[in-house]
């Protein structure tokens, strides 16, 4: 084969451009190929016959993944104007052969993490020595994969600006305020055939003659990636035509600023053995339903393709042959949007918009409005000036919420078919949009219906959920439901992402269902807790995801933490948590049992340690007082299990030791009183015992605040107590005084108005004034006198405390 | 004829279109556009006008620096004979871009209705001469016309100045003339019809007491643009110094112009004033009552000029722009003076060196 017989046709596009999706489409009709040759990872060629499926739903996108830690994502998406997918398209309806030509999935991977300045690590650059330049620098377009997990490097964005100062140079003698719209005006609006073409040729051409040797100097990564890119293809395409196919009957469909090198595959092509070099690192391909948000730039996304939405309007427009229709649709669109949101504009006003937008194109001597133009007729008709009318509207015009879809059984990682199975069973399939939805679940039997599978519905749906929260998948989100039905209803958030399908993918590692991954996350997480208070959070979190045999993992292993924990909070916090999934667990079907004996036996530690831990500092009192409550609380929801006598008789001891912090003991007593354990005269004795004259006020009036904490209601009808604070308050000095004053005031804090107007009546009664006058006293605004004495208190010193 | 001429001459402040005569009559000469009927010259060269280039040799000042993409979307409201609004804070540079437009576009900016709190329907109609009336009934002698219908029949651009000044019957006035195009005279049994090139460009005020909400079916009739504050420190500083050199010329003031650094001091207090934020956006500021826009700015400087003609050396010293500042700044109450003491002492004083003059100088001022 001579060099000169093989040139072979090529046709650059920028990757998401509607105009050029018809000039190809025009340019394969004329050529009429025996093989369209296209610009994606070769090794997802089987994955054509998927993509072109009329039940594929674009935008979708092709994801390779590495199959092994850590994990690295690339991909490829396609939007329905997408000239890649038309050609795709093309050639299954004609039977031409149809491949994708650029690296491997596996290679780009590896290079892409090369690429990244590993500093190390730079096996791909040997082959850089003898190359011929090139730039990774394709006009604003995506062909390089872009990582899905991860922003890309600063390396690219210096890439950026390098490039960008010469696009907007082009913008800027072209008379244009920016790329996009010069693009949109001389590209996707140049109606002429082969005009798209030869410039796009032209343009790529100058395009490397001008950047390539800077790059080659500043950016050897990006040009080596480029070279090598180039060269794989070469071999791609040669490869082809040594299959028989003639090389005037081939078209290849490459990024722009590819187009210019890759007419002639003999120069340059990769060998066998520079093949063979390439790193590489394993990986899988899959399909996957994308969404215009995320093609869009506002995601960060910025290949260039700012409203995929606005240039889905230009393909249907351009495809039924009235691309003029593109304006009155853009702005009635708009004008529908608004109104659906509330703010009404005229029929008359979408006209004037139009009229004003063809106005704006014609000051720049173009054919149709841009989206530039389109957008600022609607900030001047439709928002009367202002952008924030509109801007909403522009958005869903502009970028759209639409999500593809995949036909069934084409996505390919068994992760991604088992949620599909599970959504579908679960009737879930409908919220799979990108648009939020609310979704509120009552987890308790259905008894209006016959099956067992829809009576729990929802329950299984909270399974689900939980399972994907524990996975990462941002599909769901928990929305605190209100209290009074906190027990049994749960509110989520459901909104499908391109982001939920790539976590999805990446889940497989885990396992192949759902719940296998689950189960792997669980016991990962099982193993690297060292806290109670997480392996109780496990074991709730197991209990939610209606994962039982995990639920027991989870309490083995919080049994062997609690043995070695004397920490009494810790210890009555994860049994509050226990004792709640022991209440409320059969809501959720789970069977709880095993969890009791556990939940006794951290309650008679909790109760065993009770007195040490009291012995602690007044901040540390807070929590104490928290554990307390628990334990209680447990002793009460489950006396049958728990040994509720030793709880009373720990509370007496401490309600009656005097070297443990007074609050709790104060708090103990309360407690003691509440449960009905202590009685009257008990009380009055312990009272005046703690509140004698000669006992230290921060004692006293710290006992008194924890008493004060439980049972107001008992404690405000007790006169006794009152007239016995009262005398005690009166026998301090008035250095003791300031000092209980402190105390006071924080334990009457908490006390609501109503509270501290009936104290104000007891006390009223016990000082002999009218209890009217008592209560102005107590709950009147301070005098100017009271307050300047307040503000002497607020120099008291409280570094004895 | 030559009494016109120095007439002319001596007049306080030219209309655009005999201050920028020459270009005009450049662009005219240099047109290739494609000149819509009623109007004198291209879209296109009306946009150069604005926005500045080059007419054949001659250097177009630009008049309107800033978004030129408002700029476009005003003279593309023009084409489309649909009325235009400009609005904005006050000195945005409203009525200064009007004048312009209805220069470059008709030729003539002289067609205003001046909006204020007195102005009557009868100013945007019409009117009579009532000795003539009472002695001949009514005539189309008779007939006075008002601006907006003399550009109706002249084919020409009106102007309306501060149009939410008026009251809401007034401003309603506008809403027939602008859907039908036509005024009647039922008097006379006649009507007046637009020529062709017939438009209205009106202001608004979006800020100021005293103004009247427009209703909603006159905002209907209009494309409404909304004219920003100079987006960055570099276009405000390039406003300000063109500004100030054209006023200063056509006033004859003795003194030299602002150095770039006393704009540039101006300028920035200005911005942090009015954005409530210094530039570095490090600190929030307290904002006073007052607008504090790119026209006072602009002023202010022409005014520091001329007291530094009239009493100082002829050099602007920074005790005359102090009393600029303070003027601009603390406009009727205390707490403006307040907010303004708060700048000098936490922004200015800490700016080094060569801000410690004219901190001094503000200082003594604000006492």
């Amino acid at each position: 084969m001579k060099a000169a017989d093989v040139k072979v046709s090529v046709f650059g596009v920028r990757h998401l451009s509607p105009g050029g999706a018809c000039h190809l489409l025009d340019y394969l009709d004329r050529i009429k190929p025996t093989a369209v040759l296209i610009e994606g990872p070769s090794d997802a060629s089987g994955m054509i016959g998927d993509l072109v499926q009329p039940t594929t739903v674009p935008p979708v996108a092709v994801l390779a993944f590495t199959d092994e830690m850590p994990v690295r994502t690339a991909l490829w998406p396609f939007a329905v104007y997408s000239p890649e997918l038309q050609a795709m398209r093309w050639a299954s309806k004609r039977g031409a052969l149809c491949q994708l030509i650029d690296l491997p999935s596996g290679a780009a991977l590896a290079l892409q993490h090369l690429r990244r300045g590993d500093s190390e690590d730079r096996g791909g650059r040997r082959e850089t020595d003898e190359a011929e330049p090139a730039e990774e620098a394709e006009p604003a377009a995506n062909a390089s994969p872009n990582a899905a997990a991860e922003p890309e490097g600063a390396e690219e964005l210096e890439a950026g600006e390098v490039s960008r100062s010469i696009y907007e140079r082009i913008a800027e003698l072209a008379g244009e305020h920016d790329y996009e719209t010069y693009w949109e005006r001389h590209y996707e609006h140049n109606a002429n055939p082969d005009a798209y073409r030869d410039s796009i040729l032209a343009f790529s051409a100058q395009m490397r003659e001008l950047g390539e040797e800077r790059e080659r100097s500043e950016q050897p990564e990006e040009h080596a990636y480029n070279y090598v890119r180039e060269a794989y293809m070469r071999r791609q395409i040669l490869k082809v035509i040594e299959a028989g196919h003639d090389p005037a009957k081939i078209v290849v469909v490459c990024g722009a600023y590819h187009a210019a090198v890759l007419e002639n595959p003999l120069e340059g092509a990769m060998t066998d053995a520079e093949f063979e070099a390439l790193p590489s690192r394993s990986s899988k391909l899959t399909l996957m339903p994308y969404s215009y948000y995320r093609l869009s730039s506002l995601s960060g996304y910025g290949a260039g393709n700012n409203a995929p939405h606005y240039y889905q309007m230009m393909w249907e427009a351009m495809e039924s042959g009235n691309p003029d229709e593109l304006p009155r649709l853009y702005l009635s669109t708009a004008a529908r949007t608004l109104r659906a949101s509330g703010t009404h504009r005229s029929t008359a006003e979408v006209i004037e918009a139009v009229r004003l937008a063809e106005g704006l194109a014609s000051l720049h001597g173009g054919s149709a409005p841009t989206l530039l133009e389109l957008r600022d007729a609607a900030q001047t008709l439709l928002g009367r000036g202002e952008l924030s009318v509109v801007a909403e509207a522009l958005v869903r015009v502009d970028v759209g919420t639409e999500i593809g879809s995949l036909a069934e059984g084409v996505s390919q990682t068994p992760l991604q078919d088992d949620l599909n199975r599970e959504l579908k069973r679960l009737k879930l399939t409908k919220y799979k949009t990108a648009v939020a939805a609310d979704l509120s679940l009552d987890l308790r039997e259905n008894r209006r219906v016959s099956s067992q599978e829809a009576a729990y519905l929802d329950l299984n749906r909270s399974f689900l959920f939980h399972r994907l929260e524990l996975l990462e998948i941002p599909f769901v989100r928990s929305r605190q439901a209100g209290p009074e039905r906190a027990v049994w209803a749960e509110d989520w958030i459901v909104q499908w992402t391109p982001e939920a399908e790539i976590r999805v993918v990446e889940s497989t590692l885990l396992g192949e269902t759902i719940e296998i991954a689950c189960a792997h996350r669980l016991r990962e997480k099982l193993e690297a807790c060292t806290s109670i208070a997480e392996a109780s959070a496990l074991i709730d979190t197991a209990v939610r995801c209606g994962m039982t045999a995990q639920m027991e993992d989870g309490r083995r292993v919080l049994q062997s933490l609690a043995a070695d924990s004397r920490d009494t909070a810790q210890i009555s916090a994860a049994a509050a948590r226990l004792s709640g999934i022991v209440a409320y667990g059969d809501i959720r079907r789970a069977d709880t049992a095993p969890l009791v004996p556990l939940l006794e036996q951290l309650f008679f530690r909790g109760c065993l340690y009770l007195s040490d831990a009291a012995n602690c500092s007044d901040e540390a009192a807070y929590g104490m007082i928290a554990a307390m409550s628990d334990l209680n609380k447990i002793a009460q929801e489950h006396d049958d299990a728990v040994d509720t006598a030793l709880w009373s008789r720990e509370l007496s001891e401490l309600s009656e030791r005097d070297d443990r912090n007074p609050k709790l003991s104060g708090f103990a007593c309360a407690l003691l009183l509440e449960r009905g354990e202590m009685s009257a005269e008990q009380c009055a004795a312990e009272v005046s015992r703690r509140l004698s004259p000669g006992i230290p006020s921060d004692l006293g009036a710290g006992w008194f605040e924890g008493l004060s904490m439980r049972n107001r209601y008992a404690l405000l009808s007790r006169m006794s107590l009152w007239s016995q604070l009262n005398e005690y308050i009166n026998s301090l000095d008035d250095d003791e005084f300031k000092r209980a004053l402190v105390f006071l005031r924080r334990a009457f804090s908490s006390f609501s108005a109503h509270e501290k107007t009936m104290i104000a009546e007891t006390m009223g009664e016990l000082w002999g004034v009218n209890a009217e006058q008592a209560a102005e006293i107590l709950t009147g605004d301070l005098k100017g006198e009271e307050d300047k004495m307040l503000d002497e208190l607020n120099d008291f010193d409280f570094g004895d405390f | 004829m030559a009494a016109a001429k120095t007439k002319e001459q001596d007049a306080m402040r030219l209309p655009a279109e005999l201050l920028y005569q020459q270009e005009i009559e450049a662009l005219k000469k240099e047109d290739k556009g494609v000149v819509p009927p009623g109007w004198q010259m291209s879209p296109k060269a009306v946009l150069t006008y604005i926005t500045g280039g080059k007419a054949g040799k001659l250097d177009i000042t630009p008049k309107y620096i800033g978004n030129r993409r408002l700029v476009e979307m005003a003279i593309a409201t023009l084409v489309t004979d649909r009325a235009l609004l400009l609005i904005g804070e006050p000195g945005t540079a409203k009525s200064w871009l009007s004048e312009n437009l209805t220069a470059a576009v008709s030729g003539n900016s002289g067609l205003v209705v001046q909006g204020t709190a007195g102005t009557s329907e009868e100013q945007v109609r019409y009117s009579w001469n009532y000795a003539m009336l009472l002695a001949n009934g009514p005539t189309p002698e008779a007939l006075v016309r008002s601006p907006i219908m003399r550009a109706m029949e002249g084919g020409s651009v009106a102007r309306f100045e501060e149009i939410s000044r008026c009251a809401s019957e007034v401003q309603d006035a506008l809403i027939s003339i602008l859907s039908e195009k036509t005024v009647s005279v039922p008097e006379l049994g006649s009507e007046t019809s637009a020529r062709k090139g017939f438009s209205i460009i009106a202001t608004a005020n979006t800020r100021d007491r005293g103004v009247n909400e427009m209703s909603a079916a006159l905002k209907r009739r209009f494309n409404i643009i909304v004219l920003p504050a100079p987006s960055d420190l570099e276009t405000e500083l390039s406003i300000v110094k063109k500004r100030v050199g054209e006023i200063a010329a056509s006033y004859q003031l003795q003194a030299a112009p602002p150095a770039d650094e006393a704009l540039l001091k101006v300028v920035t207090i200005f911005r942090e004033l009015r954005s409530g934020m210094t530039l570095d956006r490090k600190e929030k500021l307290k904002s006073p009552g007052g607008v504090i826009s790119t026209a006072e700015a602009i002023s202010l400087l022409t005014n520091s000029m001329a007291l530094a003609a009239s009493f100082g050396s002829g050099e602007m010293t920074d005790e005359d722009l102090a009393a600029g500042l303070q003027g601009a700044i603390v406009k009727d109450d205390d707490k403006d003076k307040l907010v303004w003491k708060e700048y000098l002492d936490n922004v200015m004083k800490k700016r080094g060196s060569e801000w410690r003059g004219l901190y001094q100088a503000c200082r003594e001022m604000n006492e």
